[in-house]
């Protein structure tokens, strides 16, 4: 069931139409009629990519950031893989047909819901900082700081995808490392044609990768950007993970690639080493518990304080009339964005590594601080003012990261968020291997004296959120999205266009978002999709919001994929966000 | 006399028609490079003008004191809220300072190729403005076809007397660019 009028979706529509259907399950029906909160695109706008569209499926469904992902995820499924088989084989396929946004040269987080216990866990294979790594480390660097926090060596932690990927099909899934890694290996081979999402961001970050992958890089065709249609082929990728298939991932670890991983990045300026690869491990957490109105809401706890964060605004939103306001009314706008205000400035004061820093997760996660951030918010007008102590202002303006959706037969969930950081990282590729390595050292602090400043093993904060919610005990909607300091608000709205206005899972993706934040505990503009209407945008500048217009679909909101469960399990919708190549595949 | 007369007009006509096709060289190197917007797109005329084996210096927030030198200004269409961040300038500088670069390059006799090579992705409010404002100045525009899906180029170069060359791909700019330069 592929979403319409998107090009790269046709591409296999015809191969995912007829392997849809196995022998003796139920044909899945067409797509419900267009209403008023769905808008189908079934029947009104063929040709419009962003037209909201649910993709439908009986058994299992997966959702990811490019067609040849989302197929790789379905055929392990109907291979027999479980839900953690399909997302692991759906990350690697990203790794070849995403490359931009993540990859083995990256880090993640996984929630997991395994149905035959009801149990929810969280796999955290998020980069460390390396031995090397000192507080003071991108301090006083003046005009070079974000070259040193973003493109050199020094911006590169210790990669934990594969540690994490490993972690989950040993404990969670029934297949093998190779098993999951051959729809990439394939894809890396045989190449596919770019789309206008991969051709933009290419340009965007050709300078980059000609300064660190150089103009004969397989990210560039013949030294320049790729155009929509070329092909992108990328044999040293399926080579390295050829062995990596073959050899495991000490293959990585500490064998030939681990030895050019540290020469790529000490060549580049950074302090990586084969130990501190060696060293790597991924940890399985415990998930974060939320509610809103009854839904029970799991996420992943920090590092990945994006879940944290999203719980909190939630459970700001949840004292409000929000649908006798109506959607993205004025009044609904002003509070939310006030409320993200007021959790910014949280998150400036508390966001760190928990192993290395105690964060009052319990006070922040309680309703009585909900109710506090709830009660300083004026109806008419702005706080202004939103410090709540020590502050270390957000610096994330990024849209990158990708996120996967599965689930499968027995009702197995899986939520994976995964990243290099910024698009195409650093830019830097080890020699020979085709993988690009992160740049998440700069998610550390530029303040030495920050508790997320960078220090040896400490994993920098992340913005991602992977979510499962539940209601009446039952996996309802599973969510997550890219998009840096826009990731929690981004999730937030799309919860509350499913929970408060009643809108169908893709509607509620597509509809037009908004976001804001507070930095040094002062205000910063509302950033509107320009579909919000001008009418909408005056009333908001009158309670003393400054607004910046974005596109009217704009990635800087991020690429949310999710995934409904309706009907006790009968019925699954996939959402897959038209602000990039999201797609839907079910069965 | 009669037939003179028809000669020098056939002659204008000629020189007209093949400078509208572009095929008389109307530029000089060596080039200034600079941006409209930030985008990563100048870094790619740079690379493209290395290519058409043009002597070009590429500086991304160029005024008026950086021509000195130079014969042509290749001026790069195309906004990124990203680039403008990493240039550290807002909307409003960034346009000060590309007209007051454009008012140097015109009191120096300086001609102007205008290049957007972004295609339809880099189309947007910011970028659009841009081209309103900018490319009336230019003597020369060369398009990647697909960022001209509107006619924006088409519309300004046709009432502004600019000759527009359209290319299917950013590669394909290499060789207009190059018969654009009397070298």
């Amino acid at each position: 069931m592929i979403r319409p009028g998107r090009a790269l979706a046709a591409v296999i529509a015809l191969g995912l139409a007829v392997s849809c259907r196995p022998p003796g399950v139920p044909t899945v029906p067409p797509p419900s009629p267009p209403s008023a909160t769905t808008g189908s695109s079934a029947t009104t706008g063929l040709s419009d990519p962003h037209a909201p569209y649910d993709y439908v499926g009986r058994i299992g469904m997966v959702v990811a950031a490019h067609p040849l992902a989302a197929k790789a995820g379905l055929d392990m499924l109907k291979r027999g893989g479980n839900a953690v088989d399909a997302a692991v084989a759906t990350a690697f396929a990203l790794n070849a047909a995403e490359p931009f946004a993540s990859g083995i040269g990256g880090g993640g987080f996984m929630l997991i819901y395994r149905a035959r216990d009801r149990k929810v866990t969280v796999v955290n294979f998020r980069e460390k900082a390396p031995a090397a790594a000192t507080p003071a480390m991108f301090a006083g660097l003046g005009k070079a700081q974000s070259e040193w926090r973003l493109e050199k060596g020094t911006a590169v932690g210790v990669p934990g995808m594969l540690a994490g990927w490993n972690y989950a099909l040993g404990k969670y899934g029934t297949k093998t490392l190779a098993e999951a890694a051959a729809r990439a290996i394939e894809i890396a081979e045989r190449g596919f044609p770019v789309s206008a999402t991969f051709s933009q961001i290419n340009k965007d970050e050709y300078e980059k990768l000609v300064k660190n992958a150089g103009e004969a890089t397989c990210y560039l065709n013949g030294g320049i950007p790729f155009e929509p249609g070329e092909t992108f082929r990328n044999p040293e990728l399926a080579a390295t993970l050829r062995r990596i298939a073959a050899g495991g991932i000490d293959e990585f670890y500490g064998g030939d690639i681990a030895r050019k991983i540290v020469a790529a990045v000490r060549a580049k300026g950074g302090g990586l080493t084969l130990e501190d690869l060696a060293a790597y491990r991924a940890v399985e957490v415990e998930p974060l518990r939320g509610t809103y109105k009854g839904a029970d809401i799991y996420t992943i706890p920090p590092p990945g304080t994006g879940g944290l964060h999203l719980l909190q605004l939630l459970s700001i939103a949840e004292g409000w009339p929000l649908k006798d306001w109506g959607h993205n009314s004025p009044a609904a706008i002003h509070h939310l964005g006030e409320a993200m205000r007021f959790v910014f400035a949280d998150k400036e004061r508390y966001d760190a590594d928990p192993d290395f820093a105690v964060l009052p997760l319990v006070r922040l996660l309680s309703k009585d601080h909900a109710r506090e951030i709830r009660e300083k918010i004026s109806a008419v007008q702005a706080a202004g003012t939103y410090a709540t102590g020590p502050a270390d202002p957000v610096q994330d303006r990024k849209e990158n990261t990708t996120h996967v959706g599965v689930i499968d037969r027995d009702g197995n969930i899986v939520a994976l968020t995964q990243s290099i950081n910024e698009f195409f990282g650093t830019g830097i590729v080890p020699e020979g291997t085709g993988f690009l390595l992160n740049d998440h050292m700069a998610d550390f602090s530029t303040d030495p004296k920050s508790p997320n400043a960078p220090n040896p093993g400490r994993r920098p904060v992340s913005n991602m959120a992977p979510v499962i919610l539940f209601k009446d005990g039952t996996p309802f909607l599973s969510l997550g999205s890219p998009g840096g300091s826009r990731i929690f608000p981004s999730l937030a709205q799309i919860v509350l266009n499913v929970l408060e206005f009643g809108m169908s899972l893709d509607a509620a993706i597509e509809a037009p978002r908004f976001y804001t934040d507070s930095a040094d505990g002062k205000a910063r503009p509302i950033s509107v999709e320009t579909r919000i209407p001008g009418a909408v945008l005056q009333k908001l500048e009158a309670l003393g919001n400054r607004i910046a217009l974005k596109e009217a679909y704009d990635k800087y909101f991020g690429g949310a994929q999710g995934i409904m469960v309706l009907q006790g399990g009968k019925i699954l919708l996939g959402g897959a966000d038209s602000r990039r190549d999201g797609v839907g595949a079910g069965y | 006399m009669r037939i003179s007369r028809w000669i020098v007009l056939s002659l204008m006509i000629s020189a007209a028609l093949l400078s509208a096709q572009g095929a008389v060289p109307m530029f000089e190197p060596p080039l200034l490079i600079t941006s409209a917007g930030q985008s990563a797109d100048v870094s790619l005329a740079s690379t493209l003008a290395r290519k058409a084996e043009l002597a070009a210096t590429l500086a991304k927030t160029a005024t008026g004191q950086d021509l000195a030198g130079y014969k042509t200004l290749v001026l790069v269409l195309g906004a990124s809220m990203k680039g403008l961040g990493a240039a550290g300038i807002d909307t409003g500088k960034e346009k000060d300072r590309v007209r007051g670069l454009l008012a140097e390059a015109k009191s120096r006799n300086i001609p102007v190729l205008c290049l957007h090579l972004g295609g339809e992705q880099r189309r947007g409010e910011l970028t659009d403005d841009m081209i309103r404002e900018f490319l009336p100045s230019a003597k020369m525009a060369i398009v990647v076809a697909s960022g001209d899906k509107d006619g924006l180029f088409a519309r300004i170069c046709r009432e502004k007397s600019i000759v527009l060359k359209t290319v299917d791909k950013t590669l394909d700019a290499v060789e207009p660019l190059r018969a654009a330069f009397r070298k």
